[in-house]
Parts: structure tokens; C-alpha cells; sequence
């Protein structure tokens, strides 16, 4: 059988000049979102649930939480950023934001990079993807972005399975209150997905990769929460991103820790594009 | 026109051998052959040139731009189908075509169609459930339904059935009439044979040859078979300069002779030769010779 096609101008003109990196960009974006389309479902799901129960559960114990706090040691309601509970948003706060809900959602966005970079390398898609006109910065950058849309719609989702159910089941949580919590999860989320990026500029493999961004995450939240008990370690809290999440919910979003953990982040996703450009992709 | 050169292109990785001081040209509409064994560097040189590995010393040439610096330039005009092809198992090929398309700026899917439907390739299914054929025809698809000038292929004929093999070899000779230029790295000495022009072959991470398939067939040795009318003394041909591997059957001699063969037709010619036969020896016998045999597989 011979199928012959001449290649016509356009078709020509077509292939012989890269496309803007944007188009590259989008493309990646697109991709990576069809990767993580039902994201909604098996991230936002489970956290909404969780964070919904807290948010039904609130009028059964709005009557005694109060009492239990003031068994609670000073330490410790310190440490976990737990103030007076007389509302069922600081009851959420407490439950799910000072600790399930930063720490799940900023290991889905560390996931999220890892697999788009390291993951691909290790599977050897790269060398596909990187036979195609796409610079090595645009595939960290389409994973990074993936990623702020991803936490976005799982805390979305986390968010509006609170609100639902909340107001079902007569606690009235506000939305905006609850959605000024979850959205404060979103810097401190991305500032660890540029980490994972950063991780993956460096190492071949998504195991180190996720070692890393993971392991930092866990360590930064244990320097935080240790800093506030001991004071010898307290020094160290301004190195820890946990240091500057502090409680949405309670005190509103802080904009300059909000932008100042995106663009810790940002910049962190840039220095591992550099990594990546210059290493070798490994088979 | 060139569309690659390398000058004394090296990788190393740290201690390791990868390639050193490769230095080849491949010109314009042709096909050309990169032979040798696994491990002899040919998926190194291919990675090298694509900016997949960064070289150690040396530098690379795609249609006249810089292997590295110019790098998306190049890819944009060329398809890869690398060794041991492999995506997401969650995609079909369709998916991974128009993602790909995408990253190229193409508003379709340029030949997939027509592609798919000359390899048999599925495109409907996820990669995850097609066989390593299958998979590798959807490869095929993959780099070159955009109709690149320059089709960088390693190992392409790896898992396809022999009907398969067929009509990609006849692929890549409508290719090369294209205008087309096919970098065709392989270890199946018969389809470079068939289809390459020109074939450099690599040891040991080192270019050894690069010939026209037909000078490197036709300057070797030949094979010699000659059935005499009465039975001869084989000495008398062991002793001619160049003779070697000689057998005698009955009133047959078969030996190799790769000094020329006009001193053999001419002790020949002392006797009453019933039956003659030249042979050219094929591109596996010579790669033997320039591997020392065993090693080659």
C-alpha cells in the first residue's frame, strides 16, 4: 500500500517555525487539568465530607466546646492556633484548617508537579514530550499552574461541601468566611508545588522528588508547631511557610503573607525550570 | 544540503563511555542507517542531538541550527520516535496525538488518519491496553503525522509483525522521495540493507564506518563458491593472497576472497569449472566482521 501526500505550503508553514510558548503553555495546561479531572471528586470529595461533618456536627457541640477548651492546655491550644470556638467557622478552623486541610492540599499540589515532571521522566514520557517545539520551562510552568487550578477546585469543592451541608443541618457557617480559610491554604499549597518543581529540576526520579517537597512540608509544619511550644525553637518559625499561614477564618487573609508565600513559590518553580534546562533528561 | 553534522560529539556521564567524538554528516532526502549493537551509543547520539543530553565537548548541527541553543527551532521540524516508545497508559492515541498537536500549534491532526489507517494503528484505545506492536505503530503515528522534514527514528521496527515491517520500510522510501531525510537507527542489518542510503556504524561508543550501503557491500569480501569437472587440490587456492575460510565438498570449493578475485578466476581457469557463484556478503555478515562476531548480538 503507498499513500502519498505532498506537502502542501501551508502545511509547510505550518511545522516550520515553533509555536509561541504560550500555545505550548496552554496545551500543557489543558492536558494536565484532563490528567486531574476528577480531582474534585477523590480530593474534594473525602476533605468537603470531612470538613461537612465538622460544619453538621457544630450544633450538638456548640454547647460544650467551650467547656472542653478551657481543659485544654495553653500550650497546646497555642500551638494549634485554637482561640474561642463561639462560632461554627473557628469550630471548622480548628478541626481542619490549622492541620487535614494545608497538609492533604499541599501534598496534592507536591503530587501534582512531581508527576508532571519527574514522573514523566521516569516513565520516559519526556522524551515524547520534549521531541515536540515545548521548552523545558513550559512544562514546569503548565505544572505549576495545573497545580494552582487543581488545589483551587479541591478547596472550592471543600468549601462549598461545608456551606451545603452546614446549612442544611442548621449551623449556617458564612461562605465567605469559610471560603477566606480555604483560600488562604491556596499560597501555602503553591509555595510547596514550587518546591516539588524545584525538586524536580534537580532529581531524575519522583521518589526524591516527593521526599523532599513532602518532607520539608511536614518539617516546616513540626518547626511552627514546635516553635510555639519551646522557646528555643521559636527563632526558627520564620523559616517555616506554616509561620505565615496563621488563621483566615479568625483574623481574615493576611495579603502580604498571601502574596509573599505565591511568590516564594513562584520563584522556586523558576529556579527549578533553570535546574531542569540545564540537566540532562535521563532515559 | 546537510541536515545534521556532528563534530566530535562527546557525552559522557561522569566515568561512563557514551559517545566520543562522533562526527558524522547526513544529507538532505537521504536515508541514513546508525548501526550497532544495544549499548553501543546509538540511543546516546540520538538523545544528544534532540537536547535530551547535553554534550560533553563537541556540538551538533539540525538543518544548520544549534543542537542546544536552537534546540525548539529544530524540534519543530523534526519527528522522534524514541526507543522503547512509551505514555501514559491512561491515553489513547488519539488523546496523545492532539496533545501533541497542540504543543506544535496545529489546529489538526495533520496525517493521524491516514497514518493510523496504513499502520493499523488504534487510536481509540488507551496505550495501557494495546500490545507492544500496537503500541509502537501508535509511536509511529505519533512522529510523523505531522510531516516533519527530518524523522529521527530508533528502533522503529521493534515489535511490529513482518507485514507491519513491510510498509514501514516502504514508508520510509516514500519518505526519502519526499525529499524527506530519515535518521534510522537500527540493529536489524536487514532493514537498513534495504532502505538506507548511506550507514555509519558505532562501537563501543565510536564511529568505525560510515559508507554507502553499497560500497561498504560491494568493497567487501566476496563469497566464492566453484564446482570443478574433476576434484582439485584446495591449496592451490588456500595459497592465493586474501583466500580465507575455505571448505571443499566433493568437487566444490567455497572460500571467502577479499583481495580482489581476479587471482582466483585465474587458478580457476586451470581447470574445468562446471558452475561459478559471487556473492556479495550482507550488511550483518560485514557488521560481524567490524564486531569480531559474538559480540554483535
Amino acid at each position: 500500500m503507498s499513500v502519498f501526500t505532498p506537502i502542501t505550503p501551508a502545511a509547510a508553514k505550518r511545522v516550520a517555525a515553533p509555536p509561541p510558548a504560550l500555545t505550548s503553555l496552554r496545551g500543557v495546561v489543558r492536558r494536565g487539568l484532563r490528567d486531574h479531572r476528577r480531582v474534585w471528586l477523590t480530593w474534594g470529595g473525602p476533605l468537603g465530607a470531612m470538613s461537612a461533618l465538622m460544619a453538621a456536627m457544630w450544633p450538638s457541640v456548640e454547647n460544650t466546646i467551650t467547656d472542653a477548651l478551657e481543659n485544654y492546655p495553653e500550650g497546646l491550644k497555642e500551638a494549634f492556633n485554637i482561640r474561642e470556638i463561639t462560632t461554627v467557622e473557628a469550630y471548622i478552623d480548628a478541626e481542619m484548617m490549622s492541620l487535614i486541610v494545608p497538609l492533604a492540599v499541599a501534598f496534592l499540589a507536591v503530587r501534582v508537579v512531581t508527576r508532571a515532571i519527574a514522573g514523566a521522566e521516569e516513565q520516559r514520557y519526556l522524551d515524547t514530550l520534549l521531541a515536540a517545539p515545548v521548552a523545558r520551562g513550559v512544562l514546569i510552568a503548565g505544572a505549576f499552574i495545573v497545580a494552582g487550578i487543581v488545589i483551587a477546585i479541591v478547596l472550592a469543592v471543600t468549601t462549598l461541601l461545608t456551606w451545603v451541608v452546614g446549612v442544611a443541618t442548621g449551623s449556617d457557617p458564612s461562605l465567605a468566611v469559610l471560603a477566606r480559610g480555604t483560600a488562604n491554604v491556596w499560597p501555602l499549597s503553591m509555595l510547596f508545588a514550587g518546591l516539588a518543581a524545584l525538586a524536580a529540576g534537580w532529581f531524575h526520579r519522583s521518589a526524591p522528588v516527593t521526599a523532599v517537597a513532602t518532607g520539608t512540608l511536614v518539617g516546616m509544619y513540626l518547626i511552627d508547631l514546635v516553635g510555639k511550644l519551646a522557646e528555643p525553637i521559636e527563632p526558627l518559625r520564620w523559616a517555616s511557610a506554616f509561620r505565615y499561614y496563621g488563621s483566615a477564618i479568625q483574623d481574615g487573609i493576611d495579603p502580604l503573607a498571601f502574596a509573599g508565600l505565591t511568590l516564594v513559590g513562584i520563584a522556586l518553580a523558576v529556579a527549578g525550570a533553570v535546574l531542569l534546562q540545564r540537566r540532562d533528561v535521563m532515559a | 544540503m546537510a541536515i545534521i553534522e556532528t563534530h566530535a560529539l562527546t557525552k559522557r556521564y561522569g566515568h561512563a563511555r557514551g559517545i566520543e567524538d562522533v562526527s558524522m554528516t547526513v544529507e538532505s532526502g537521504e536515508v541514513f542507517g546508525f548501526l550497532g549493537p544495544n549499548g553501543a551509543g546509538k540511543t546516546t547520539t540520538i538523545r544528544t542531538l534532540l537536547d535530551l543530553l547535553h554534550p560533553t565537548s563537541g556540538a551538533a548541527t539540525i538543518f544548520g541550527l544549534d543542537s542546544r541553543r536552537e534546540s525548539r527551532a529544530i524540534r519543530a521540524r523534526l519527528g522522534n520516535l524514541p526507543g522503547d516508545f512509551a505514555y501514559d497508559p491512561r491515553l489513547t492515541g488519539r488523546e496523545l496525538v492532539s496533545f501533541l498537536a497542540e504543543l506544535r500549534g496545529m489546529r489538526d491532526l495533520g496525517r493521524a488518519a491516514e497514518l493510523a489507517e496504513r499502520f493499523h494503528a488504534d487510536l481509540d484505545r488507551p496505550l495501557g491496553q494495546q500490545s507492544r506492536g500496537n503500541r509502537q505503530k501508535i509511536g509511529l503515528v505519533q512522529c510523523t503525522f505531522h510531516d516533519p522534514e527530518l524523522l529521527v527514528l530508533d528502533e522503529p521496527s521493534s515489535g511490529l509483525d513482518p507485514l507491519m515491517q513491510e510498509e514501514f520500510l516502504a514508508f520510509v522510501a516514500e519518505e526519502r522521495d519526499r525529499g524527506h531525510t530519515v535518521f534510522l537507527s537500527s540493529h536489524e542489518h536487514d532493514e537498513v540493507q534495504r532502505v538506507c542510503d548511506r550507514v555509519a556504524i558505532i562501537r563501543d561508543g565510536r564511529l568505525i564506518a560510515i559508507e554507502s550501503v553499497e560500497d561498504v557491500t560491494s568493497r567487501s569480501y566476496r563469497h566464492v563458491t566453484i564446482e570443478f569437472a574433476d576434484p582439485v587440490d584446495p591449496d592451490e587456492f588456500r595459497r592465493i593472497p586474501g583466500v580465507s575460510d575455505l571448505r571443499r565438498t566433493g568437487r566444490r570449493l567455497t572460500f571467502k576472497a577479499d583481495a580482489g578475485v581476479d587471482p582466483v578466476i585465474k587458478a580457476a581457469a586451470r581447470h574445468t569449472v562446471t558452475e561459478l557463484e559471487l556473492s556479495r556478503p550482507t550488511l550483518e555478515e560485514i557488521f560481524l566482521t567490524y564486531y569480531g562476531g559474538d559480540e554483535a548480538r
